[in-house]
């Protein structure tokens, strides 16, 4: 997957990024168009890309009617597969949004809360003219997908020199399948920087991330270090039992 | 086996059902049962992230070497062949020199388990993760043991879908990534507060979780706000609902 959006990218002479998310992710799944949105108050408001008119339509119906998949995702923090949009449950459900969205030429929404844990960034929205569940495999693409979106989101928001130290999204690089296996040890250490450093979570997950790609080590094995408490990340980060 | 123990837990399993449900209290809560009822000594749920991984959902204790014992499993292991059967996996006497799974036997046995067993928890035609149970001494579970292990595990997969209806199939993938990353918040709320306490994680579990049952909040949501907070003070002021 990851080689996916870096041909993608390196096909447009750019690095890796949301625009790309939203190619692959639209392409990988037989999709008819994907757009992620950048929440900051519990909402999805702010359209970061899209891949045509209907879905920016789309993800400002929702924003409008307050209604709607990607609403959705936020409160239940979990993917909507709307495989069907004929479906009674989703006229039931949005019962604005729905009929505004297969006159677009929507039959099929999927959506995806773009968080790790308690940290939000945004949402991930796809749609394809013909009804039809996702296969298998491409529900797993595309939920690898919205983590490196999610991933994307917290580096372009709030800190950029912390999360993107050589402003060039090569960070990016060694991190993205750094979380291919998924480690409680990560989500642990960046409860704890919140007490350490006294930042909110998105930028304690940020400085973690940050501090591994400046030591040129696995995201996981610096996390484990911070769990046995044998590292602190204070403003200047030292072994504990340093001066 | 205690019929008492038995009856009561059912009880309880069934209490948390209802009420203000939280899927990973109630998954804790399985394992903690388990080992009791099973005479094990520690268990743990594992799910199927479709991202390709199993990922512990619940584990009857947080002691790192429990978790690294889920975490090779994802690349051998009792758990990843009873994933892939479909099928109860057993090992009855584990040592390291286990041809089965080399890594996975290694460091079962460096914690001190002999005897592991994985229960597939099926929905219809789909295994959609396991119930792993470990103990100290080798031996075979008897066929007792092993009926009610599978009921427990079947019980895990009835809990995790707690809208009974479940009537397209994209609700099980739905529910399954909801499990998951409420697991990640309460994972997050463990590390500020065992950061803030100087606890061990396993401790800074249990004072979320009696706060929430305390409270009557889902243990979820506790945790979800005690991240979020601009403080670290626990337990938390009282907040009016939005």
């Amino acid at each position: 997957m990851w080689y996916q959006l870096a041909a993608h990218a390196a096909a447009a002479g750019t690095r890796v990024s949301l625009a790309d998310v939203c190619g692959v992710a639209a392409g990988s799944a037989q999709l008819s168009g994907g757009w992620v949105a950048a929440s900051r108050n519990e909402e999805p408001d702010f359209v970061m890309c899209a891949t045509d008119p209907v879905c920016e339509r789309l993800a400002e119906l929702q924003l409008t009617l307050a209604e709607g998949p990607c609403h959705d995702v936020l409160v239940s923090a979990a993917p909507v597969l709307a495989a069907d949009l004929d479906d009674a449950e989703f006229s039931h459900r949005w019962p604005a949004f729905t009929p505004e969205a297969r006159e677009r030429g929507a039959a099929a929404v999927f959506a995806f809360p773009l968080i790790f844990g308690a940290i939000r960034a945004g949402v991930m929205g796809l749609y394809r003219r013909t009804a039809g569940p996702l296969r298998e495999g491409q529900f797993g693409d595309l939920l690898i997908l919205a983590d490196i979106a999610t991933m994307l989101l917290l580096g372009s928001l709030g800190d950029g020199a912390v999360t993107d130290p050589d402003g060039d999204g090569s960070w990016l690089d060694g991190q993205a399948p750094d979380l291919a296996l998924h480690r409680a040890e990560i989500d642990q250490a960046t409860g704890m920087l919140t007490v350490q450093l006294g930042v909110p979570v998105a930028e304690a997950f940020a400085r973690l991330r940050a501090y591994a790609y400046s030591q040129d080590r696995r995201l996981a094995d610096v996390a484990s270090e911070i769990v046995a408490r044998r590292l602190r990340l204070d403003p200047d980060p030292v072994p504990d039992g340093g001066p | 086996m205690d019929a008492d123990l038995l009856s009561d837990t059912f009880v309880e399993l069934a209490d948390t059902m209802v009420a203000d449900f939280d899927v990973i209290d109630f998954l804790h809560m399985l394992t903690d049962r388990s080992v009791m009822l099973l005479s094990a000594s520690a268990a743990g749920v594992v799910l199927a992230d479709p991202r390709g991984e199993l990922r512990v959902a619940a584990s009857s204790n947080e002691a790192a070497g429990l978790l690294e014992l889920f975490q090779i499993q994802n690349d051998q292991g009792p758990c990843l062949d009873c994933y892939r059967t479909g099928r109860p996996v057993t090992a009855t006497d584990l040592s390291d020199q286990d041809q089965r799974w080399p890594r996975f036997a290694a460091a079962a046995t460096r914690y001190g388990f002999r005897t592991v067993e994985a229960l597939p928890m099926r929905l219809r035609e789909q295994v959609i993760g396991a119930l792993n149970l470990f103990r100290a001494v080798p031996g075979r579970f008897d066929p007792a043991d092993l009926r009610l292990g599978q009921a427990l595990a079947d019980v895990a997969t009835i809990g995790l879908l707690h809208e009974r209806n479940v009537r397209r199939s994209e609700t099980v993938a739905e529910q399954l990534q909801a499990a998951l990353n409420s697991r990640v918040v309460i994972e997050q709320a463990k590390g500020k507060l065992a950061e803030r306490l100087s606890l061990d994680m396993d401790h800074a579990f249990v004072m979320l979780r009696d706060y929430a049952r305390n409270s009557n909040q889902r243990l979820t949501d506790v945790a979800r706000n005690f991240v979020t907070s601009a403080t670290a003070d626990f337990p938390p002021l009282p907040r009016t609902p939005a």
